[in-house]
């Protein structure tokens, strides 16, 4: 079987994901623009090298709409060779772009591709374009669909997971995230974001909130659902008639915010990097994607990294460092007494919680996130989860080379 | 039968009169009469010669409608869209004529009748509190199907069109006027008709708002991001509501939403395939059989002993001031039926007045009744501590405590004061009215009147026959129960009466379930989804775990050496003789209770009743606690407890809340399949004992080949 390298992984800062944000100025485009120009400059091929582009992009309309990746090749000058593409699956959108590609790659149907994500929220609302799943009462009742939020406080009371363990959770995670960005843990990785002028707007995540502490957070109210929580609560009882009721447990101090940003990752195979010259960074060594329970979406990142890692044939020990999204506080909780975890091992550099959340760029960030751990604490094995709304959840392992 | 006439100023009056009926109809059948008189008046339009139309009618009523015998028979989709498509053109052709049309609402206009005025231009009522307008279908499980859901839609937006269509309120008109779902009201009928010709002269051309280019939906359609928020919490509540037991409520919701994404002709369309799709609907027959067909049995007296004249109480008495005599008060005032009220001393009399003040400034703050209104109808209520007062009532309530020598003891008082002709009832739980009519010198004109809590609200009386109680007196009771507009059971007077019995049935099973080794919060979830309106546990709180067992006692004394232990007495004697713990109103039982917070299961329940179930059959748990109490909800029609199946029907969703979808306890059956239901039976009766065996009853309707 062809084996699969990366190349190159490149990221945007995390802006702010509203009006506030300081990437609420650019284009979606500019941020994949910036993203493409970095992985051409640093590294050496020709954009007709490249078979194809798939873009991971959850609300892909408006700015973000008529397949922003092609839109994006065009924009940025690529040769008229290079086809796009956009795909969504959810929270996991990113991650499996890369895995669609890296898929291609070991099917030998191409050898160097471009993968990744983008979301900008602050441009794009996701409550401007819903779909059947949560805005057809029809759909909604027959399918038993909830909220997230509200699934994630049923997972916590499922587990038996408290608030203050979340919140705990959620400051660690602030920590971790700024004492990485002092240490300048992402340099290698993030691609500032300048305007038409070279002036520069962005170089660093911008959403983390270093400075709260337990007081303060134990002091939030509870936000999921602000509206209809009974009606939900009783959509989460048909399926869980055991608990008496759902308890809330997530504040905006113990859930990731909405954020901007694009990340990308080049990937072949070894034939054509060594053609080009191109550094190997690390290869796939397995991907695997799943679905359960929708009303409990974030078991999908439990029983994603479970399945990956069974038919790696590896144990969990053999994975050094991990990353998965912190959606909601109780998610890395959760999957952090799943696979007891020390928290140096899990979001080392910090998780979602203090960066944001882009939701379609998501798995591609925590990518490059991992290698960058990976490679500054010289370590080999590292794993990437998603938990993703509609139940699913992705995966994949990557080893340094 | 449509009366038409001009004036000089080119305004066309009809006046529908139907000919031999009382009230005016408009169904699939007679809607075709119109089309001959809507051509013409396009011709008119043509030449130029007409400048408005005013539609009324001349009968007490306006205009209702619609056919549910023939919807409830039929059974072909394409039948059931055809017929819709037919009304609901017409009506598109009454709004097209390109002149104005206005409805002179003169009388009810309710269902069908109040979709056609829907499709007039501009709607004005007469403002009389008598008249009701306005959509109740989904009372039967349904909803408008021939323009009345996407017309709402485009007039008042989603939200109030959902509200007003799931409400099923029939609405009079100075409410209906704050709603929206009408123009004007007018003070007398000369008014009406000179409103009507006023705005028709002042319009230039007829055009309904979807009907215009650039014409919106108020508040947007459901693509608008404002929209979506609040479908997404409509939903939620829907479920709240419902436990999405009522497939017309989803309907409803499903249709404005969908109806709102396309333009108005192909939304009349999504309206027709979702009204096609709840007829055919069982829940949907089960409800027009039971609150249209059982519903009108009761109302015409199928169960009124024949042969006595109508009783028409001016003044009734009632003696105690606690929440029941209150709410037996209000009720009566609220229909202008003169009160004496009585308690102990005047001024605890006098809360009961307060009570009904406030019960009736609800009402006129939403408009079902005027301010003027609610002081005139306080005005009929005296309060007393004296029985001398009661000397002119037609009839005497007698709501003390609970007790049999206080009740027996008020009786006497009573009796002494009223007249021979007078009418005196108990509103009693539990003590048999036989017993109590011993302390009575005229036990024929005794009678039992079990009202239900809240009063006010629960729309059931079970009018209780004592041995010595008069053919008379029950028809009397009858009419003063009708007359506060309520509907009369008559019941044997057994143990429990009618609904205690079988209520208490559901929650000794969901006891048993308890004492099986199921958790508490999954008895409780699972009652609520099989559409009981609380958890087992929970009534029993309510009722007191004391109270659940003296009817279980009862029972035991009824059927003597016949009578099987139920498994779930042990558990209610470890609860309250063990424990301590009685239900709600001791603050403690199955449930804990901390002031001004939901109440939550008692939390050291599992030390007591250990879970030792790993896992469970949502299905057949929530299957077993219907079938107790329809098993024997048909012990009491076999043991003539009750004597119709009508009366089961409503007694059991109006008295203790059987899921009214199912149509009541009785219509489950028919529902079920008789030869399942029995079948099932036995299958739970090895399974869980003869609890569940089958009432022979309905082995011989099996036999003979019958239904309920």
């Amino acid at each position: 079987m062809t084996e699969v390298y990366i190349y190159d992984a490149v990221r945007t800062p995390c802006g702010k994901g509203d009006t506030a944000g300081a990437l609420f100025q650019v284009k979606p485009l500019d941020l994949l623009n910036r993203c493409l120009k970095a992985l051409s400059n640093r590294n050496t091929f020709e954009t007709e090298h490249i078979n194809d582009a798939i873009l991971g992009c959850v609300v892909p309309f408006g700015d973000q709409g008529d397949n922003v990746m092609k839109t994006a090749l065009l924009y940025s000058g690529w040769s008229k060779e290079v086809p796009g593409m956009q795909i969504n699956r959810f929270q996991a959108s990113g991650l499996e772009a890369i895995s669609l590609a890296a898929g291609k790659i070991t099917a030998g149907w191409g050898d160097l591709m471009i993968a990744g994500g983008l979301e900008s929220p602050s441009r794009v609302r996701r409550s401007n374009f819903r779909g059947a799943i949560s805005s057809d009462p029809n759909i909604i009742n027959l399918i038993g669909s909830i909220p997230s939020g509200m699934s994630a406080d049923l997972l916590a009371t499922l587990h038996n997971i408290d608030r203050i363990e979340i919140d705990e959770y959620a400051l660690a995670s602030q920590d971790k995230a700024f004492t990485a960005q002092k240490a300048g843990c992402f340099d290698n990785s993030i691609i500032p974001i300048y305007d038409q002028n070279n002036i520069l707007l962005l170089n660093q995540d911008e959403v983390l909130n270093p400075t709260i502490h337990s007081e303060e957070i134990a002091a939030m109210d509870t936000i999921f659902p602000k509206w209809g929580r009974a009606g939900f609560e009783v959509a989460a009882l048909k399926k869980y008639p055991l608990l008496e009721k759902i308890k809330a447990f997530h504040t905006v101090g113990n859930i990731a915010p909405m954020a901007d940003g694009a990340a990308l990752v080049l990937l072949g195979n070894k034939e054509k990097g060594k053609k080009l010259g191109l550094t190997a960074k690390a290869k796939i060594l397995m991907a695997s994607t799943v679905s359960s329970d929708l009303s409990i979406m974030h078991l999908g990142g439990v029983k994603a990294a479970e399945k990956a890692i069974q038919q790696a044939k590896l144990k969990v020990k053999d994975i050094d460092l991990w990353y998965t999204n912190e959606s909601f506080g109780a998610l890395g909780v959760y999957f952090q007494k799943h696979f007891s975890l020390p928290a140096n091992r899990l979001n080392a550099c910090g998780g979602t919680i203090a960066f944001g959340e882009p939701i379609g760029a998501l798995g591609a960030m925590l990518l490059s996130m991992l290698l960058n751990d990976l490679e500054r604490q010289g370590l080999k094995r590292g794993l990437i989860s998603i938990a993703a709304e509609g139940g699913m959840g992705s995966c994949m392992i990557i080893e340094i080379v | 039968m449509i009366k038409y006439k001009k004036d000089t100023d080119n305004i066309v009056t009809l006046t529908i009169d139907m000919k031999g009926r009382q009230e005016n109809v408009i169904n699939h059948n007679n809607c075709d009469l119109w089309r001959p008189i809507i051509d013409h008046l396009q011709k008119e339009k043509k030449k130029g010669v007409l400048k408005g139309i005013i539609i009324t009618s001349t009968k007490k009523n306006f205009l209702e409608g619609g056919d549910l015998e023939y919807l409830y028979t039929t059974k072909e989709a394409e039948k059931i869209y055809e017929l819709a498509t037919k009304l609901s053109q017409f009506f598109r052709d009454l709004e097209h004529p390109g002149v104005s049309v206005v409805a002179a609402i003169n009388g009810n206009a309710l269902g069908l009748g109040f979709e056609m005025a829907l499709a007039c231009h501009h709607r004005i009522a007469l403002d009389s509190s008598d008249i009701r307008l306005g959509h109740p279908e989904i009372s039967f499980g349904l909803m408008p199907g021939s323009g009345g859901v996407i017309r709402l839609l485009w007039l008042l937006g989603l939200e109030k069109a959902f509200h007003i269509l799931t409400n099923g309120r029939k609405y009079r008109p100075r409410e209906a006027l704050k709603v929206g779902i009408i123009d004007e009201v007018a003070p007398t009928h000369k008014d009406m008709l000179e409103q009507a010709k006023k705005w028709l002269m002042s319009q230039d051309e007829a055009i309904r708002p979807w009907d215009k280019s650039g014409g919106r939906i108020p508040g947007g359609t459901a693509n608008h991001p404002k929209t979506i928020r609040l479908i997404q919490q409509l939903t939620a509540d829907l479920s709240k509501n419902t436990y999405n037991n009522y497939p017309a409520h989803q309907s409803i919701l499903d249709t404005l939403v969908e109806g709102s994404k396309v333009d108005f002709d192909t939304a009349l369309k999504v309206e027709r395939r979702q009204f096609t799709q709840l007829i055919l609907h069982p829940k949907t027959s089960n409800m027009i059989k039971t609150f249209w067909y059982d519903y009108n049995a009761i109302k015409k007296g199928i169960n009124r002993p024949k042969g006595f004249g109508k009783f028409r109480p001016k003044e009734v008495g009632v003696i105690g001031a606690g929440r029941m005599g209150s709410g037996i008060t209000f009720c009566c005032i609220k229909r202008g039926i003169k009160v004496v009220l009585k308690d102990v001393s005047k001024p605890i009399a006098e809360l009961g007045k307060k009570y009904t003040k406030e019960q009736l400034a609800v009402r006129a703050s939403n408009d079902t009744i005027t301010v003027q209104e609610a002081i005139s109808l306080l005005d009929n209520l005296t309060t007393t501590e004296k029985t001398e007062n009661f000397k002119d009532c037609d009839l005497v309530i007698e709501a003390v405590y609970e007790n049999e020598m206080i009740k027996s003891k008020a009786i006497k008082e009573t009796e002494k004061i009223i007249d021979e002709y007078a009418l005196l009832g108990t509103n009693t739980i539990s003590i048999p009215i036989t017993k109590l009519a011993k302390s009575s010198f005229r036990p024929e004109k005794y009678v039992g009147l079990h009202f239900f809590y809240p009063v006010e609200d629960v729309p059931l009386v079970e009018i209780v026959k004592g041995k010595d109680t008069s053919d008379e007196t029950i028809a009397q009771a009858f009419d003063f129960v009708r007359a506060i507009r309520k509907i009369p059971i008559i019941v044997k007077d057994a143990w429990g009466f009618y609904a205690a019995r079988v209520q208490n049935t559901y929650i000794l099973e969901g006891v048993t379930l308890l004492q099986e080794g199921y958790p508490a919060a999954l008895i409780e979830n699972l009652g609520l989804q099989a559409g009981m309106p609380k958890g087992a546990l929970a009534f029993a709180d309510d009722m007191s775990l004391k109270m659940v067992l003296k009817y279980e006692q009862q029972a035991a004394v009824h059927y003597g050496s016949k009578y099987v232990a139920h498994p779930a007495v042990a558990t209610l004697v470890t609860m309250t003789e063990e424990l301590g713990r009685t239900g709600r109103f001791k603050g403690n039982g199955f449930y804990e209770y901390v002031k001004n917070e939901s109440r939550m299961l008692w939390s050291e329940l599992g030390e007591h009743f250990m879970v030792t179930k790993e896992s469970f059959d949502s299905q057949e748990i929530m299957e077993r606690m219907l079938f107790v109490q329809v098993i024997e909800a048909i012990w009491c029609m076999q043991e003539k407890v009750v004597n119709s199946a009508a009366e089961a029907n409503l007694g059991s969703v109006y008295g203790w809340g059987f899921p009214a979808f199912s149509g009541g306890v009785l219509q489950y059956v028919n529902s079920y399949g008789l030869d399942a239901f029995i079948k099932k039976c036995s299958v739970y009766k090895k399974k869980y004992g003869p609890r569940f065996s089958a009432p022979s009853l309905l082995k011989k309707m099996q036999k003979e080949g019958k239904e309920f």
